[in-house]
């Protein structure tokens, strides 16, 4: 954000980049000769430096505006599937997309995973950040335990709560639930609901420490003076938490929301590992039927249409989010 | 007063220790149990280990190619993260080098393909690699992550923006070239923010499932994550064994976490509040 506002502003000042260019304009019919070796340095310097943006423009190009236009033009046509000759078939595969049962679970698990974990990892860390931005002893380790989930591959993490959720003996959330309540084995993983909650609830717990981490760097950045102020006026810790902390926490929470939305609409590995994405389809993601389609089933034309969905889904909750930013930007102001 | 807030601060110590330890629980459950025999762990899940038997681990190292899945990581990793921060940085410095229309054009557009997930150029990407043999093999993962180069590019170029930077200007008219000055000057600058995009980068490769699972096929070119997924079919069976294969894939990870753990934590805070 700092970065593209003295861009705009077009400051100058001692920062890498050539100075903003009226300076060299103005006297260009006198150059002194120190002056005019500089200008002919930095057009060797444009060229250089256009080499270097190059590379970073090939892979810009191989890995994402080429393989983007492709999907695009492969969702239109009848590409792999059983034809050899391909043709445009306009939208066919989009409303094949929407005729498969297996495309839609796929979809709408995908969706409630999203936002089901984006809602309840923010309600848990906004209060965990709270907490941990006060003084307490073994506060240090409390951080690391909590952050520690978000550092092991999803894989791994859904593998150590298979073990967990087992429904024999070494499952240990059955295993005490039954010493204790004499529940009979509570089918975590193998029941569409408790599959479905397991894979939300596995999901919040490995993501909701590195976000609480995220709002505590935010909460920090509060001056103090705002609260000596509150109780100057004897304000009431009640009113300091929901008339100072929560609203200078908002745009905490619109990056913390987007990412966990945007990479919850990416889920692939957690319940890979977890479920299977099973029972039945009951788990399954959009990512996994992609590589279905696209890959395994060489279906490349509704592979693509349906990872052309994906990117618009991707695409309106960034637009939203910067139109949240912009009209709170206006409202500062 | 002060008595109240040292009450209050310890029930907040108690509250928030619980919390961590029920968060920290799973780990603490699978590690337990990998010292123990199938039937210790069927009949006392959660206590400590009475002996510390070294036998689980004994078997998945000799049955599992552990070592090699380890390797192959450590190789698209270093890799990837060196590329991604050498193009990353010299795109960096090249746009920042010449502020005009076209350089701030290029930063638009290369900022439309951080929208761009992985699962929408999958399908394209991998018939390409089918046709330039790039299937199940280790460079062609690294060339998947180089992607990443845009990402770092990013938040190099942020950094590059917020630190005064007179010295390039002072070697600029001592005729320093541009070459020269992006690897004697520019470089050594931006360590801070090489350190943090890297540490990100190393976790996010490193933990990678969705391009092996895709573009890996024989169990030598596996890495550790794949490794860990595909064993488990053959190890439902042998609880205390799949737990300890589960363990030895965190054990990298874990030493690179604590090692690192105050750039990470720095790193966070720096990003989340410049946002």
């Amino acid at each position: 954000m700092s970065a593209t506002s003295r861009q705009q502003t077009g400051e100058a000042g001692p920062y890498l980049g050539t100075p903003p260019p009226s300076s060299s304009a103005a006297g260009r019919q006198r150059q002194p000769r120190r002056q005019r070796v500089l200008v002919s340095t930095r057009r060797r310097e444009q060229v250089t430096t256009r080499l270097f943006i190059l590379p970073l423009a090939i892979v810009f190009a191989a890995l994402f505006a080429i393989p983007v236009a492709r999907s695009l033009y492969f969702s239109f046509t009848n590409f792999g599937g059983y034809s050899t000759k391909v043709s445009f078939i306009g939208f066919a595969n989009y409303t094949a997309l929407f005729s498969n049962p297996t495309v839609l679970t796929g979809l709408s698990f995908t969706l409630v995973y999203a936002i089901g974990q984006a809602l309840i990892v923010t309600v848990i860390a906004i209060p965990l950040a709270i907490a941990l931005n006060r003084r307490f002893v073994g506060r240090n380790f409390v951080r690391a335990a909590l952050f520690f989930p978000a550092v092991p591959s999803a894989v791994i993490l859904g593998l150590v709560w298979t073990f967990i959720l087992a429904p024999i003996s070494m499952g240990v959330v059955n295993s005490v639930l039954g010493e204790l309540f004499g529940v009979g084995p509570v089918p975590w993983l193998s029941t569409n609901l408790l599959a479905r909650l397991s894979v939300i609830g596995v999901g919040v717990w490995s993501q909701v420490g590195w976000h609480a981490m995220l709002y505590l760097a935010y909460l920090q950045s509060i001056p103090t003076d705002y609260y000596d102020a509150a109780d100057v006026d004897g304000a009431s810790s009640m009113q300091r938490l929901f008339r100072i902390t929560v609203p200078l926490l908002a745009p905490a929470m619109t990056v913390s929301i987007v990412l966990l939305v945007v990479f919850g609409l990416q889920v692939y590995a957690l319940p890979l590992a977890l479920t299977g994405g099973g029972p039945g389809y009951a788990t399954y993601t959009m990512s996994q039927t992609i590589i279905q389609l696209g890959i395994s089933n060489a279906q490349y034309g509704q592979g693509a249409a349906l990872s052309i969905l994906f990117l618009l889904m991707v695409a309106l909750v960034l637009v939203v989010q910067v139109t949240i930013l912009r009209r709170r930007e206006a409202r500062l102001r | 007063m002060r008595r109240r807030s040292w009450v209050n601060g310890l029930a907040t110590s108690v509250v928030m220790i619980s919390i961590a330890c029920t968060v920290a629980f799973p780990f603490y459950y699978i590690i337990v149990n990998t010292f123990k025999t199938q039937q210790q762990t069927s009949e006392s899940p959660l206590g400590l280990p009475t002996s510390l038997s070294l036998t689980n681990y004994k078997n998945v190292w000799d049955n599992i190619p552990v070592l090699q899945s380890f390797e192959n990581t450590l190789r698209v990793t270093v890799l990837s993260v060196v590329f991604m921060l050498l193009l990353g940085s010299m795109a960096a410095y090249g746009i920042v080098m010449r502020k005009n229309r076209a350089s701030r054009r290029i930063h638009i557009v290369l900022l439309l393909a951080l929208a761009v997930p992985f699962q929408v150029t999958l399908i394209p990407i991998y018939q390409a690699f089918v046709k330039f043999h790039l299937v199940d093999s280790l460079n062609g993962l690294v060339l998947i992550y180089t992607g990443g180069a845009i990402f770092s590019y990013f938040l190099i170029q942020g950094y590059m923006q917020t630190i005064p930077l007179e010295i390039i200007e002072a070697a600029r008219i001592d005729g320093c070239g541009t070459v020269r000055m992006y690897w004697r000057i520019v470089i050594p600058l931006i360590r801070p923010v090489l350190v943090t995009v890297g540490i990100f980068q190393t976790i996010w490769v490193w933990n990678d499932f969705l391009a092996p699972s895709v573009f890996i096929i024989s169990p030598q070119n596996y890495t550790l994550v794949l490794q860990a997924y595909q064993s488990v079919g053959e190890y439902t069976t042998n609880w205390p064994a799949f737990m300890t294969l589960s363990v030895l894939s965190l054990i990298p990870i874990t030493i690179f976490f604590l090692l690192m753990q105050r750039h990470i934590v720095s790193g966070l805070a720096a990003g989340a509040v410049k946002g």
